[in-house]
């Protein structure tokens, strides 16, 4: 190293590769994948083997086999539910924290994203034993008498999905909601109490309002994580829980069907894709984008 | 309205967060109609007192009453009072329209009103182009205007505007000031301004209270205010003021001596009992505007100093002139004067004798 080693002429030699890097490293770990799957959506298998030669039969199958549409629409039916209902437990969780003072507020966060710190694996294993027939769900409320033998009706099947995917999901839905309510000025709210707003008022004409783009940016993470778990619904979903996830899984897995599973992938793609436009849509605030 | 009949009545209201005491058993009465500003150096308590009217916070102790009812403990919903705030707290999701509405709209005041009413608030402040514009989308003058038509619309008794100049540059507060005065003088609503700008009190009010440290110091017009302070603080405070200590003389008529350590002189105590009553080698001040000293003539009998020249600062339409005067202790004098267009002879450096008339000095107390 010469005497001269001042950061600015290092960086001034360094700042072309670092420039590359950063357009080059997303085109080649998330682009470059994508266009992959989309180039092998347009071929085909023959005994395990795959035939380099484009067609649109794996589109077609999707579309006009039986078997793959209903499940996929069941599929964003779930995932659709799954986001709704984490937001309906979210949003009185994240208004909750922002009534807090500041001290505790925080540290209350910090616990309710604790989860987020634990392997998936074994929180799914920890909700599966929960659920189950003999699980602790059944066994507290046949102890409680509500119901007089173990329920099936969240053993094994969608619900089950649906229960593990919002629970594992939530705290993905309270961070965005609890910024936007916590981004929103005080003295608005004082401002519509001074008009004559009642609170109830104040939280549906101002507060909920400008919340919105936290509500929009956490059903759109939801939606998106819970419609690309394949391992959840696997797990949790047995035999009736079949999901578009674990159909793709099986092509790139047992069914050794590259092609046909990157046709699905893209499909999968595109809702994703739209979900996120979607969210970055309604995640703005209005009055201001115009 | 009534000029004369009190709208709002403040009796011993005191205010502490925690043990910290903010305002001490301040008596205000709030005229109809009337434009009263509160005025004072931050952590004088101005604020508190617009907050506490405004139903923001709950009084310590005291009462506050409306029409000679006790209103201490009314919802902040329920208070026929709106308040324009320091930053406008416009609601960014709402139009202009939705903003200035708002109001009726959660009284459930039917739509064909609601839009009647708007249209008519918009065109007082001048805004009835912008109905269907956004905030975001409106110059800091045009929020502040929004701002005010969303307090008027619900015809509250009292509007509160929590310094809403100070955001905005000199030229548009001096155009918003003459805006406000002649939107309250149109729809005589009672306007209760807090501001740290004497300048800006002056320029609109009816009426100033000056407070300091949780006190109010005085409370009068503009005028008397400017010409009778009661005290030192507000002598120093409200406009330019040159104070000279000195220890109370003999009472002449209307006039009093003081003692200072610039000589004797005499200032007028008309109308201020108090000045003449207060005993001999009781400890005050001379008070006197730069504009009351001037460089003395031959006929000048009375006050008469003479100092050094420090520096001659051209303003415009005047200039300022500071003089070192007195011996050990040296007192710095303001004198302003018209300024001329061929420039003054004077030189900093030069000494000069000055003089100011009695009926134009006056006295306070310390």
């Amino acid at each position: 190293m010469s005497g001269t080693g001042s950061p600015q002429p290092l960086n001034g030699r360094w700042s072309p590769l670092v420039t590359v890097l950063a357009f080059a490293l997303p085109a080649i770990f998330v682009l470059a994948p994508l266009a992959i799957f989309l180039v092998y959506s347009f071929f085909s298998v023959d005994q395990g083997q795959i035939v380099y030669a484009p067609t649109l039969a794996n589109y077609a199958r999707f579309f006009t086999d039986p078997v793959f549409l209903p499940v996929f629409w069941r599929t964003i039916v779930l995932c659709l539910s799954v986001a709704a209902i984490s937001i309906l437990l979210a949003y009185p969780t994240a208004y909750f924290l922002t009534t807090l003072e500041g001290r505790w507020r925080y540290a209350l966060l910090m616990l309710l994203m604790v989860p987020l710190l634990m392997s998936y694996v074994i929180k799914i294993y920890a909700i599966r034993s929960i659920l189950g027939l003999n699980g602790f769900l059944n066994k507290a409320l046949v102890a409680l008498g509500i119901i007089t033998e173990p329920s099936t009706l969240f053993v094994f099947n969608m619900n089950a999905i649906l229960l593990t995917l919002t629970l594992l999901l939530i705290p993905f839905a309270i961070l965005p909601i609890f910024l936007a309510l916590e981004r929103i000025p005080q003295v608005l709210l004082r401002a519509s109490d001074d008009l004559g707003a009642t609170g109830l008022q104040t939280f549906l004409r101002i507060t909920l309002p400008l919340s919105m783009p936290g509500v929009a940016s956490a059903a759109s993470f939801v939606f998106v994580l819970a419609i690309g778990d394949f391992l959840t619904p696997q797990m949790v979903g047995g035999i009736s829980g079949f999901t578009f996830g674990r159909i793709l899984y099986s092509q790139f897995g047992t069914a050794f069907n590259w092609p046909f599973g990157a046709a699905l992938s893209v499909a999968l793609a595109v809702v994703v894709i739209l979900a996120i436009l979607a969210g970055e849509r309604f995640g703005r605030n209005r009055g201001t984008s115009h | 309205m009534n000029q004369n009949s009190d709208l709002l009545t403040l009796r011993s209201v005191s205010k502490s967060y925690g043990t910290v005491p903010v305002l001490y058993g301040i008596d205000l009465a709030i005229r109809d109609g009337e434009f009263l500003t509160v005025l004072g150096p931050s952590g004088s308590g101005k604020t508190t007192v617009l907050r506490l009217i405004g139903g923001l916070e709950p009084l310590t102790s005291g009462e506050i009453r409306l029409d000679g009812q006790d209103i201490s403990g009314m919802p902040i919903n329920r208070r026929p009072f709106n308040t324009v705030f320091q930053d406008y707290a416009l609601f960014p999701h709402l139009t202009v329209a939705g903003n200035v509405g708002y109001g009726l709209s959660v009284r459930h005041v039917p739509r064909k009103e609601i839009s009647r009413r708007v249209a008519e608030a918009l065109e007082l402040v001048q805004l009835g182009r912008f109905a269907d514009r956004f905030p975001a989308q409106l110059s800091g003058g045009q929020r502040q205007r929004v701002a005010l038509a969303r307090a008027l619309i619900c015809q509250p008794r009292l509007v509160l505007l929590d310094e809403p100049l100070a955001a905005l540059d000199l030229e548009l507060r001096r155009q918003m000031q003459e805006f406000l005065k002649s939107i309250q003088r149109e729809v005589k609503t009672t306007f209760l301004f807090v501001t740290h700008d004497q300048e800006e009190a002056i320029g609109m009010a009816d009426r100033i209270c000056v407070m300091q440290a949780g006190h109010i110091r005085q409370l009068g017009t503009p005028h008397e205010l400017y010409y009778k302070p009661n005290c030192e603080f507000v002598a120093r405070f409200f406009g330019e003021n040159n104070l000279v200590a000195g220890t109370l003389g003999e009472v002449r008529g209307e006039f009093r001596a003081i003692e200072t350590a610039l000589g004797r002189l005499v200032c007028s105590v008309n109308g201020q009992p108090h000045l003449k009553a207060a005993a001999a080698g009781a400890s005050g001040f001379a008070a006197f505007r730069p504009e009351a000293l001037h460089f003395a003539g031959d006929g000048d009998a009375d006050n008469r100093l003479s100092g050094t020249i420090a520096d001659l600062a051209f303003a415009g339409s005047s200039t300022v002139a500071t003089i070192t005067a007195g011996g050990d202790v040296a007192h710095r004098l303001r004198l302003r004067f018209p300024s001329r267009v061929d420039g003054s002879a004077l030189r900093v450096g030069e000494t000069v004798a000055l003089s100011f008339a009695p009926h134009e000095g006056h006295l306070v107390l310390a």
